[in-house]
């Protein structure tokens, strides 16, 4: 690409306008977070603030009921970050096990697996609240955090299918050298996932930043609420709402995944030099 | 340690499809076991009781504080033959979901093979598109969306740009379900990111062994990357289909949590909340949830026993 | 293998460590089980409310106030929004773990205490809960079967809120007190000549205008056992919500299409200049008088038989959880938030006008305008109004759905009033009928 060629501008044009096209409703919320809070519906046709204000933000980060927002984003990070670990490593740890490995039952766990995609939260919500609090441990992040280590349906499902795309010469090849089961999936296996773990780590994150039912649920509180429920309560259903700092407040948290995002996405498109593999 | 197990299957056929091998070592079996022991522990610990109470549930008259109390087929025959706002909730849900899933796919796959370059542009691009999908399900999205969709939203204005009267798209049921339903298609990313793994995961031998045979862009587009991306594909279409069944958010904050107007954005889960939390009908709410499991098992199953056509597995020998 | 083992005993490992810590962190629990009557004795007490940011702010404040009053009192807020709150509170009842102070709805109570999970106030009234000040309209508001299952927390009555500047330009200086449905419709008429809606109809809660009209006519939409509609005659369904049809048809109320686009307060057709007024909540008074930044008039609910129809309704109530271990301090904080002036002062009428007339009156000199125009709406409605019919019924969410639902198919054109009225009883009276004991 050194001379730029008409191919070149034509992606560039067409990609680079469609991306302009989708991201007109963030670059909305952005604007809207410079302007004062009465004005956001009235003025919704202008994307330019008539004069910016920072007032949003200052005002937003003062949080609710003497926590600053900043408390609620730490919260949410240590829960984010426990969670994450938890999910990423025993997925795989199980995908692997439903992918490479052959034993009694198999289909009937990885169907039961799949079923309990397929029932609405809801409906599970009060008899999973009850086992919890028979537990002691409401008002903690333990419901949130603990069932993460025993790993989550839809990122095994993701790595099965990734290491089953996996040629098994290399398995194959590995156990000639004398490696044993578990050596496999750790010197060969998860490499050649990064990835795909890569992407189960980015929607562990952001699933976990934004999930909202379960905080409501379990976290009593004010002082240990998560990001999601501190912006609902800008928000008001009798009364004036305080849409400026919700909106500043959701520019705030959005910087946190997004940095994270820009820095593992990398890891999934660059991650792996296609030469592990022979074809 | 295990090095005989698996020469003994060069090329076991590992589709989920029940096996039964006889003379498997006690040791293979434990070893599988071992691996998908935090599954197995954390499923009886936290989901089975829950998942079995919630059956239960759906044969009782249960207001969510009471004893429940044993109803029999009642709940099912009224959500069959007595609630006119169930099958509405269905069929706006059945409408979301295959308009739904197949524009959010193609939009993601899409873009996906367009981003598949390893360039500091093209990550700022992937992060672009990736954008809306963090913005998840906030209330910040609602009111964008609201604003969007608004009399002076973008929409309207670029509708009546075009000549077309504008829409009022949050007072019209069939308006209001499309505007859901874009809202699902402009948060592709997580469907993008996973097929740019998938895209990741392709020898790039085969391209280049591709075009010394003289293919062109096209034949390589189905000879090589949608066989080899099958079983991403078929991950996606499986999981994006679960969970636009499931969808609840998107509908609960954007119709203000009534699934108005006039029940054109009321999905199965919406009503199936209202049911249990709003009118606290929670055995009525639970066998809603049943049927809808079967409805998916069903959907999901006939995805699998297709896929042994056209999903091509690497590992399996099958090329 | 062994790894295998390794990594099995410390996902064990994990989960039980986890199990074992978690009685600690369930704070409160402990403390509770304390004999009750002591006053020196260290009491922890979780009190829940819903509501925005400012509600936080000053309950937090009372509270403070309260624990520096009573050292042995530790409060502990549980807050959140609307939406989140009701999502919270209904597993913590299944479970048995409600708060012991709860911040109640009216639409609420009846499923919350008919199951049990709420206490009977009345052993409290005259002795930890000051009822001296309180009338006895006031303390029904959380009445029933003859059990007090919460305290109102303040009062307020619908009405209709206008621009006086708008109302000139169809040639009306003010509302007058005793106006009627004609009155109303023929200004809706003129309005929409000049271009304005005179209101935005019944649509965003049918159930409580619809229940104004049928108490006018000595009705009212629920029976007073709750297991059927409070009205006989169809007619009175169709009249009204006829009423309601033509006048979209005329332009006199905004179209419901149109009015599903409005995102919120601000752009509001009253904020927005298009519409003369709206029927609200006398406390939703405040908010849209913020918004419009302009001078707003309330007046009553047209008639004839006005006062019959209007009612002060408790705008939320105080309600003691059954499994509190500590009742009567729970009611000695709700006696607190209720007679105490400073405490009031805090508050400013935001959860309603209060019910003691001491209390109200030390708070005049602290309102706005605006508040002050509410405090003096409530008094007028408070002589000019009948006692109210008491929370709603058990199963009164899913019938106000199906009145909302038929309110729009007949403002939308696609259902007849005649149809809507029929099928409304019908599915409305199954719903009831299962409060048949």
């Amino acid at each position: 690409m050194k001379l730029k060629s008409p191919r070149w501008w034509l992606y560039h044009i067409l990609v680079g306008g469609f991306a302009i096209l989708m991201l007109y409703p963030v670059v909305w919320l952005l604007m809207s977070s410079f302007k004062p809070s009465n004005t956001i519906f009235i003025t919704a046709k202008s994307l330019i603030p008539d004069t910016w204000i920072w007032t949003n933000y200052s005002q937003g980060w003062e949080g609710i009921g003497g926590n600053s927002f900043g408390v609620f984003i730490k919260n949410t990070a240590i829960l984010v970050i426990v969670v994450l670990i938890g999910q990423v490593i025993s997925s795989a740890f199980i995908a692997f096990g439903f992918a490479r490995l052959e034993f009694k039952g198999k289909a009937i766990w990885f169907g039961i697996m799949m079923v309990t995609l397929m029932l609405p939260a809801e409906v599970v919500m009060v008899p999973q609240y009850i086992i919890f609090s028979k537990l002691g441990w409401l008002n903690s992040i333990k419901p949130l955090a603990v069932p993460a280590y025993f790993g989550h349906p839809f990122f095994i499902f993701l790595l099965v299918q990734f290491i089953r795309t996996i040629p098994r010469e290399l398995d194959e090849a590995a156990i000639i050298d004398g490696c044993g089961t578990f050596k496999i999936f750790t010197k060969i296996i998860l490499p050649l996932i990064r990835p795909a773990l890569a992407t189960a780590a980015i929607f562990s994150f952001y699933w976990t930043w934004d999930s909202l039912l379960g905080p409501v649920l379990y976290l009593n509180s004010p002082s240990k609420y998560t990001v999601s429920m501190a912006l609902n309560m800008f928000l008001s259903n009798e009364t004036v709402s305080n849409w400026g700092a919700m909106f500043a407040m959701s520019v705030v948290t959005l910087i946190p995944v997004f940095v994270i995002f820009f820095i593992f996405q990398r890891q999934v498109v660059e991650g792996i030099s296609t030469s592990g593999l022979k074809g | 340690m295990n090095t005989r197990v698996i020469k003994e299957n060069p090329s076991a056929d590992i589709t989920i499809q029940p096996i039964s091998k006889k003379g498997r070592s006690i040791k293979e079996n434990l070893t599988g076991y071992a691996f998908i022991s935090p599954f197995v522990i954390g499923f009886l610990a936290f989901t089975l009781i829950p998942i079995v109470t919630s059956l239960y549930l759906s044969f009782t008259n249960y207001n969510l504080f009471s004893t429940p109390k044993w109803i029999g087929l009642d709940n099912y025959i009224k959500m069959f033959t007595g609630d006119p706002r169930y099958w509405q909730s269905l069929k706006v849900t059945i409408i979301y979901v295959f308009a739904g899933v197949p524009l959010r796919l193609g939009f993601a796959l899409l873009i996906a093979m367009m981003l598949n370059k390893a360039s500091r542009a093209v990550g700022l691009y992937r992060s672009l598109f990736y954008l809306p999908s963090l913005i998840g399900g906030s209330v910040a999205v609602a009111i964008m969306w609201r604003n969007v969709f608004g009399d002076q939203g973008i929409v309207n204005i670029l509708l009546e740009f075009f000549g077309i009267p504008a829409v009022r798209w949050f007072g019209n049921p069939t308006a209001a379900l499309w505007m859901l339903i874009f809202l699902a298609a402009w948060q592709f990313g997580s469907s993008m990111l996973i097929f740019l793994a998938g895209l990741k995961g392709i020898p790039k031998s085969y391209y280049e062994a591709a075009s010394v045979d003289g293919a062109n862009g096209a034949q390589q587009f189905f000879k090589i990357t949608l066989p080899m991306l099958s079983p991403v594909i078929l991950f996606n279409t499986v999981m994006q289909t679960i969970s636009a069944f499931m969808t609840f958010v998107p509908a609960f904050i954007i119709s203000k949590g009534t699934g108005g107007p006039m029940d054109g954005t009321l999905l199965y889960s919406l009503y199936l909340f209202l049911q249990g939390f709003q009118f606290f009908n929670m055995g009525y709410a639970s066998a809603m949830a049943w049927i809808m499991l079967i409805i998916v098992a069903i959907l999901t199953a006939i995805i699998f026993a297709t896929s042994k056509f056209w999903v091509h597995y690497e590992s399996e020998g099958g090329r | 293998m062994k790894k295998f083992l390794v990594l099995l005993f410390s996902f064990v490992l994990v989960f039980s460590l986890a199990a074992c810590s978690g009685s600690s962190s369930s704070s409160g629990d402990e403390s509770k089980t304390k004999d009750e009557k002591s006053g020196d004795e260290q009491v922890t007490l979780r009190m829940a409310w819903w509501g925005s940011q400012p509600r936080h702010d000053y309950t937090l404040k009372i509270i403070e106030m309260y624990e520096k009053e009573h050292p042995n009192v530790k409060i502990e807020p549980e807050y959140a929004s609307w939406d989140d709150y009701w999502k919270k509170l209904a597993p913590q009842a299944a479970a048995n773990e409600l708060p012991d102070i709860i911040q109640m709805d009216l639409s609420y109570v009846s499923q919350y205490s008919n199951n049990n999970q709420l206490a009977d106030l009345k052993p409290f009234f005259g002795k930890e809960i000051n009822t001296s000040d309180l009338s006895e309209n006031f303390l029904d508001g959380g009445k029933l079967d003859d059990k007090y299952y919460g305290l109102s927390t303040g009062v307020n009555a619908i009405g209709y809120q206008y621009d006086p500047a708008l109302l000139k330009k169809i040639g009306m200086d003010k509302v007058p007190e005793n106006w009627t449905w004609d009155d109303y419709q023929e200004m809706g008429k003129k309005a929409s000549e000049a271009g304005l809606y005179i209101d935005n109809g019944p649509g965003t809660a049918p159930d409580v205008f619809f229940n104004y009209y049928l108490r006018t006519q000595g009705k009212s939409l629920y029976s007073k056992d709750g297991t059927q509609l409070g009205y006989k005659d169809d007619k009175l369904f169709v009249n009204y919500f006829k009423m309601y049809a033509d006048m979209v048809k005329d332009k006199a109320i905004q179209s419901p299409d149109a009015a599903a686009q409005v995102k919120g307060l601000e752009d509001d057709p009253v904020v927005k200049q298009n519409s003369i007024g709206i029927f609200q909540w006398s406390n939703q008074f405040i908010g849209i008088q913020q918004v419009a930044n302009r001078p707003l008039e309330m007046i009553g609910m047209p008639g004839p038989d006005g006062d019959k129809g209007l009612f002060l309704k408790p705008s939320m109530l105080w309600s003691i959880s059954n499994n509190s271990k500590n009742k009567a301090e729970a009611a000695k904080f709700i006696d607190f938030m209720t007679n105490n002036i400073e405490a009031n002062k805090l508050m400013l009428g935001d959860r309603g006008v209060p019910g003691s007339p001491k209390v109200q009156e030390a708070l005049k000199p602290l309102l706005s305008p605006a508040q002050q125009q509410v405090f003096n709406y409530v008094a007028w409605a408070g002589e000019h109004s009948s006692a109210y019919n008491g929370p709603d019924p058990i199963g009164s969410g899913e019938v106000i759905n199906l009145l909302k639902g038929f309110a729009d198919q007949i403002a939308y054109g696609t259902t007849k009033p005649e149809d809507a009225a029929k099928q409304f009883r019908q599915q409305a009276e199954s719903i009831l009928s299962q409060n048949k004991k």
